[in-house]
């Protein structure tokens, strides 16, 4: 435990940035409210746009985040991660899941009503499946960190890490149920088929190691949990393996959209790879192969590697949901005109967008705060208990 | 008892009448259309597709399909929007959060239609009936065939606007029924009926 985490969170400048970027997303939140959707650049046909993303990145980063944590007390190939997995549960998850949140909350046309999902609930409909799946994410990861502590402080035996950490497992792979809200859906063929929950999978595990790789380098470098740059590698070739699934998805999709030339899925990709989605597509498949190498790279630059895959992933998420979205079924001319441009958020929307992410980093800097300080106090850093030890000396 | 509606595409001018009055009747906002007419030709509306004298065009006029089988009302996580006993596929405001899933479970692209902001209208005063449930912002809306007609005996106003009497309304279980006896007898479409929606839309061709 060095100087830098004794001192208070509150005045380190990433917090005050974060805090400010957080409250202009709360100001540009309060216009949404008061004028309505339209301040966004979303229309009938573009319907979803930088807000779903968001959502889409955080509910894998919590996915991928739980079942990198539960892996650790699974698999003995990541028992190496053990120390780590409280901090990575507790911001890839806990915040995670707040941020995601967040994110359908602006969204929604009238949030106010965001009671309903309970009161009014449709069980048929894959975002109360998603609903469900994110509370879910809630309470395990909050379970899961809570049993690490109770396990830390030696009131629990360390077997009991077994029973949550599949149960963690179990409900990250259930990110293959979010990706239903989209692959369920007849009218949208891009989507309509069984690549769809396996690539969000993959992104998930994408977003998510890439997330935990930034942050252990932050808390690395700053003394708070060291981690070696071994641990930190091996973390990101996990993720470009799985990278690698989206740039093999991508690919599949670009080659059989494209062969027949004709069909439902043709124009969409057409759309995608040389017409108006064209910038968009090129900078995708740029940022899956920089991703890639980055990653795979034999120095030790898997941060720069986890923020371009971290990059890859917003667009491939973006590409999904404005190739589709952009290209509907019925084309024809009419009024009100459709249009086959591609969708760029508005500042509203980009505002938004920033401020909840800041509010999301803010609240892992006062997690990781918190925990530095209840290792530090509380748990001790005694790592010879082995299993279950959230403590901090980890040998790097 | 299910209602349905043919519209024989033949009869179709693509006046824009039905639309409008769609649009008087229900008092919708500017820049919502719970129906329209889309051009099969051309790349603009009211355009051919060829060269003079091979040229093609027919109308298609669009509005909610009323599915048997709606994805709409499978997607909506709140169930604003539902089937009645009678097959009419009703939006209710009230319970609508405005999350837009309706909009992208529709097939029918441009149905579904969202109130970017507060609604605002081209004259002063309210048009229409007065029965008619008044509109929100933020919320997902679009044709109901006109229920506040059709629960007191009478006819959707594009039904009863139509020139060419190109639509045709009732219940379609009902051999007797205006719509079951212009059918009979004709070939038709539906509309992306390999999607399993099951609309309720007959194209008479
Ligand atoms: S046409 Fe669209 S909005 Fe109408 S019932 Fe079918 S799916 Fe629902
Ligand atoms: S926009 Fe309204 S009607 Fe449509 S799915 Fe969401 S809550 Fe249901």
């Amino acid at each position: 435990m060095n100087q830098n985490t004794d001192k208070q969170v509150y005045s380190k400048p990433l917090f005050i940035i974060c805090a400010l970027l957080a409250v202009v997303g709360l100001v540009c939140w309060v216009m949404q409210l008061t004028k309505g959707l339209q301040m966004t650049n979303l229309n009938t046909y573009n319907t979803w746009g930088l807000y779903i993303i968001g959502f889409m990145i955080f509910t894998g980063i919590a996915a991928g985040s739980l079942l990198f944590s539960s892996s650790a007390f699974l698999f003995n190939s990541m028992a190496e991660y053990k120390p780590y997995a409280a901090i990575a549960t507790i911001v890839g998850v806990i915040c995670s899941v707040a941020t995601a949140g967040l994110f359908i909350m602006v969204d929604m046309g009238n949030p106010l009503r965001a009671w309903r999902f309970i009161a009014g609930a449709n069980v048929s409909s894959p975002m109360f499946w998603d609903f469900l799946i994110i509370i879910l994410y809630l309470i395990i990861g909050i379970i899961f960190v809570s049993t690490l502590m109770k396990v830390a402080k030696g009131q629990k035996d360390s077997k009991s890490m077994y029973g949550i950490s599949l149960a963690a497992f179990i409900a990250g792979l259930l990110v293959t149920i979010t990706s239903f809200v989209f692959a369920l859906q007849v009218a949208r063929p891009l989507w309509n088929n069984p690549v769809q929950p396996i690539s969000f999978l993959a992104a998930a595990i994408v977003a998510a190691l890439a997330l935990q790789i930034i942050l252990f380098s932050a808390l690395n470098k700053s003394g708070a949990m060291p981690m070696s740059s071994d641990k930190l590698a091996k973390l990101g070739k996990i993720a470009g393996i799985f990278l690698f699934v989206e740039l093999l998805v991508v690919i599949g999709e670009a080659i059989v959209g494209m062969y027949s030339g004709s069909g439902e899925e043709a124009p969409i990709i057409y759309w995608l790879v040389a017409g108006e989605g064209a910038v968009y597509f090129w900078v995708e498949f740029i940022a899956i192969i920089a991703g890639l190498v980055l990653l795979f790279k034999k120095t030790d630059t898997s941060v720069t590697g986890a923020g371009v895959a971290l990059f890859a992933i917003f667009m491939i998420k973006y590409n999904l949901l404005q190739a589709q979205l952009s290209n509907p079924l019925l084309i024809y001319p009419g009024s009100p005109a459709y249009s086959s441009n591609a969708y760029f958020p508005s500042l509203i929307e980009i505002g938004l967008f920033i401020g909840i992410i800041s509010f999301g980093v803010v609240l892992a800097l006062i997690a990781v705060q918190k925990i530095s300080l209840g290792t530090k106090t509380n748990v001790g850093v005694n790592s010879n208990q082995s299993h279950g030890n959230i403590g901090v000396e980890a040998k790097a | 008892m299910r209602y349905a509606m043919a519209i024989d595409i033949d009869r179709c001018t693509g006046c824009d009448a039905c639309a409008v009055a769609c649009k008087v009747e229900n008092n919708l906002p500017n820049d919502i259309w719970w129906n329209r007419i889309l051009t099969i030709g051309g790349k603009t509306a009211n355009s051919p597709k060829g060269t003079f004298p091979n040229l093609q065009m027919q109308f298609l006029p669009m509005n909610c399909q009323h599915c048997e089988n709606p994805p709409c009302v499978k997607a909506c996580p709140v169930g604003a929007t539902y089937k009645r006993e009678d097959g009419i596929v009703i939006q209710d405001y009230d319970k609508c959060i405005g999350c837009r899933y309706c909009m992208v479970a529709c097939p029918y692209s441009g149905v579904r239609q969202f109130n970017w902001k507060k609604p605002e209208y081209a004259i002063g005063m309210a048009m229409g009936d007065a029965a008619v449930t008044p509109h929100q912002s933020d919320v997902v809306e679009k044709c109901n065939l006109c229920i506040h007609r059709v629960d007191q005996g009478l006819k959707p106003a594009c039904i009863e606007t139509c020139p060419n009497r190109a639509r045709i309304f009732g219940d379609i279980d009902d051999p007797n029924s205006e719509v079951s006896q212009a059918i009979k007898g004709r070939s038709y479409v539906k509309i992306l009926e390999e999607k399993g929606t099951k609309p309720s839309i007959f194209y008479l061709t």
